[in-house]
Order: structure tokens, then sequence, then C-alpha cells
């Protein structure tokens, strides 16, 4: 598992100071982490199109903040990615958890989505990326490289046990 | 009174340093014809202007933030209104321009005449709300827009509103343009 404070340690040297999506039990460490940091303001979001709309709406003010949701959460940003982050070429950082994998087997709820995770990314072209514990800062620089570089949302897959135990 | 009016006049009270979000359709096109320029003009994104301000308010907190929204657009993003009654941001204000219906799509009906928006807003943690019937009334005290652009508080301000009968262009400039505007203003 990556260390959870140092994760957002790094984000927040990057420039990131506000975080705000709906959670998922594969990121509890990290909600306990973002809780608690000085640096980086958490707001929690009651859709994660809301989510993409706070971030938006930050970044049109000049400052920079990420999503965190679920992959179910996919499917309900569908209007707010196309009709506004990619419109207007916003750029968001999305994690979003990689659920319905094997990890996932007793949750049928999951399993869908799980099939359909890249093809959805794929589907609404938008980059993504898997966090792995080893390597994780490079990915992360690769990840923003290409959303500072396209000024659109990116995205980082999160499995099971990597941002939290 | 219709929803145009209401937004020119709006217009009276503003100083030119407010950052204005307008939600997809006519709202936009009226805040993009009668209201000083750029601002965060949306094309899409229904149900989202008020968590665009949102994020706007908690990004420029020195600047007022105020969302125009018709009533579609507010009651497709109403949890997003749950969240502002508790970020508690005292820079937004949010305009409901309620005419009880889809305008832009043809004038189909919304839910909207179920309502009570202030009972609704304030049961969400916003204790600044103001409801007004301009179907019956057909003019708006004077202090009630300037309180609403200058008061330091989180405040929404719901209008009831006829159905406008002009029709505006398109908003000439390409989103990409709209965001560049706003970011050198
Ligand atoms: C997700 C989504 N569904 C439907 C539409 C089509 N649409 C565009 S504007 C609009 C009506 C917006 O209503 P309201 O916010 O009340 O503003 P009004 O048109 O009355 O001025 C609709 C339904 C859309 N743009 N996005």
């Amino acid at each position: 598992m990556i260390d959870t404070e140092q994760f957002l340690s790094f984000l927040s040297e990057q420039g990131f100071s506000l975080a705000t999506g709906v959670p998922c039990s594969y990121f509890k460490d990290t909600f306990v982490s973002l809780e608690k940091s000085k640096e980086i303001n958490y707001i929690p979001a009651t859709r994660e199109d809301e989510a993409v709309g706070i971030i938006c709406g930050y970044f049109l003010g000049g400052k920079n903040g990420f999503l965190i949701l679920q992959n179910s959460g996919l499917a309900t940003i569908g209007d707010a990615l196309t009709s506004l982050a990619q419109l207007y070429k916003i750029p968001l950082l999305m994690f979003v958890s990689y659920r319905g994998l094997e990890p996932d087997a007793d949750f049928p709820e999951h399993l869908v989505m799980g099939d359909v995770t890249e093809d959805v990314l794929e589907a609404y072209q938008i980059p993504y990326w898997i966090l792995c514990e080893e390597n994780w800062k490079n990915t992360m620089e690769q990840a923003l490289k290409v959303m500072k570089d396209s000024s659109l949302p990116v995205c980082v897959l999160v499995k099971m046990g990597v941002l939290s135990q | 009174m219709k929803g145009a009016e209401v937004i020119q006049k709006l217009n009276e009270y503003l100083t030119g340093e407010e950052l204005i979000v307008s939600s997809n359709g006519n709202v936009s096109r009226q805040a993009y014809n009668f209201l000083p320029q750029p601002q965060v003009y949306l094309r899409g994104s229904m149900g989202l202007p008020v968590s665009i301000g949102l994020g706007l308010a908690i990004s420029q907190p020195k600047k007022k933030v105020i969302v125009i929204t018709g009533d579609g657009n507010f009651l497709m993003g109403l949890s997003s209104v749950t969240t502002v009654g508790f970020a508690k941001q005292n820079n937004l204000r949010i305009l409901i321009i309620d005419n009880e219906s889809y305008a832009t799509t043809g004038c189909q009906e919304t839910v909207s005449s179920a309502l009570n928006y202030g009972e609704m807003v304030k049961g969400m943690g916003i204790e600044s709300v103001m409801s007004i019937d301009l179907t019956k009334e057909k003019e708006m005290t004077s202090d009630l827009l300037d309180q609403f652009v200058n008061k330091e508080e989180l405040q929404v301000l719901h209008i009831r509103v006829e159905i406008d009968d002009i029709n505006l262009e398109n908003i000439p400039w390409h989103p990409i343009e709209i965001k560049e505007n706003f970011q050198n203003r």
C-alpha cells in the first residue's frame, strides 16, 4: 500500500488544494489522511457529477483540485465530462476505484461495471493509468503531464489495497 | 415579469466585478446579452451550475459569485444545493429564474409548481432565502436585488417569472473561448 500521507503531500506539492468526490472503501485510509490534511481542503459531494462541477469551477477560479470516486460513479459523470470538462478543456485529475475484479467476487453490484470500466474510459477518450505501489510517483507524473499538456481530464484507476488497507 | 427582464434588472445592481455562472440554454444566452462580459456561460452540464459556482466561490473567496439558474437546472442538481448548505460559502449567491418549465426545449412543464422553494432551501441549511412571485406582483421591490448582490452572506433568491417571449441567438464563443476569456478577465 502507498503511504497515503506521502501521496497527498505529493499532490499538494503538485499544486492541488481541493479534493471532492464520493467515497469508496478502497479509499478508506486516503480519506482519513485527507480529513487530517492542512494543505488539501476536502468537500464531501452528494454525487460524482456535482464533484466534477466543483473541481471545474475551482479551476476556472485559477486553482487545481482532484476527484475521488468509485467506478460506479463513472456512470454518473458522462455529461459532466463530455459537455463541461472536455468541451471547455478543463484539466481534471480523477482517482477511480477499480471495483469488480477478482477481490470483489462477492460484490455482484460491481461486476458489470468492473468488466466495462476500461471500455467506458476508452469510449470517453479519457487517458488512464493503473496505480501500483511500485513506481507510483512515476505513474502520477505521467498522468499529470498528459493532463496539463492536453488540458483535459485523466483517470488513475486504483485497485484494492493500493490507497487503503 | 419575465426571466429576461429580471436578468436585465439585475444588471443595474452589478459593479462588473462579480463572477457569474449561468445555466445552459436561454439563461446563459440572456446572461451573455444583458450582463457584463466575460462570464462562465454553460453550454451543457445541465444540473451543474450550482456546483460550478460553489467551486468558483471557494477558489475566489474575495469575489462575489452569482449563479443564475433556470428551475430545470436547479432541480436537476438539487442535491448540489445541500452541499452549498453544508459548505456555507459567504461569497456565493444563487438566483433561480423559475418559469416552471424547460423553456429552452419548448416549454415543457417541470415539477417546480409543486415546491415551496423557501422552505426547501432553508431545510438544506441556507438561512438567507427569499422567494417572490412576479407573475402576481408586477414589480420587484428595489432593495431585493440590491441586498442579493451586496449583502455579505450566502443567499438564495427564487423568483417565479413568466416565460420569455424573446429568442436570442446562440452564444458566438466556442466553450474553449468562453473559458479563456473568463480566465483572462
Ligand atoms: C442532461 C441534459 N438533458 C437535457 C438537456 C436538454 N436541455 C437543454 S436546456 C433544457 C432546459 C433547461 O431548463 P431550465 O434550467 O429551467 O431553463 P429554461 O430553459 O426554462 O430557461 C434542457 C432540458 C440537456 N442539455 N442536458
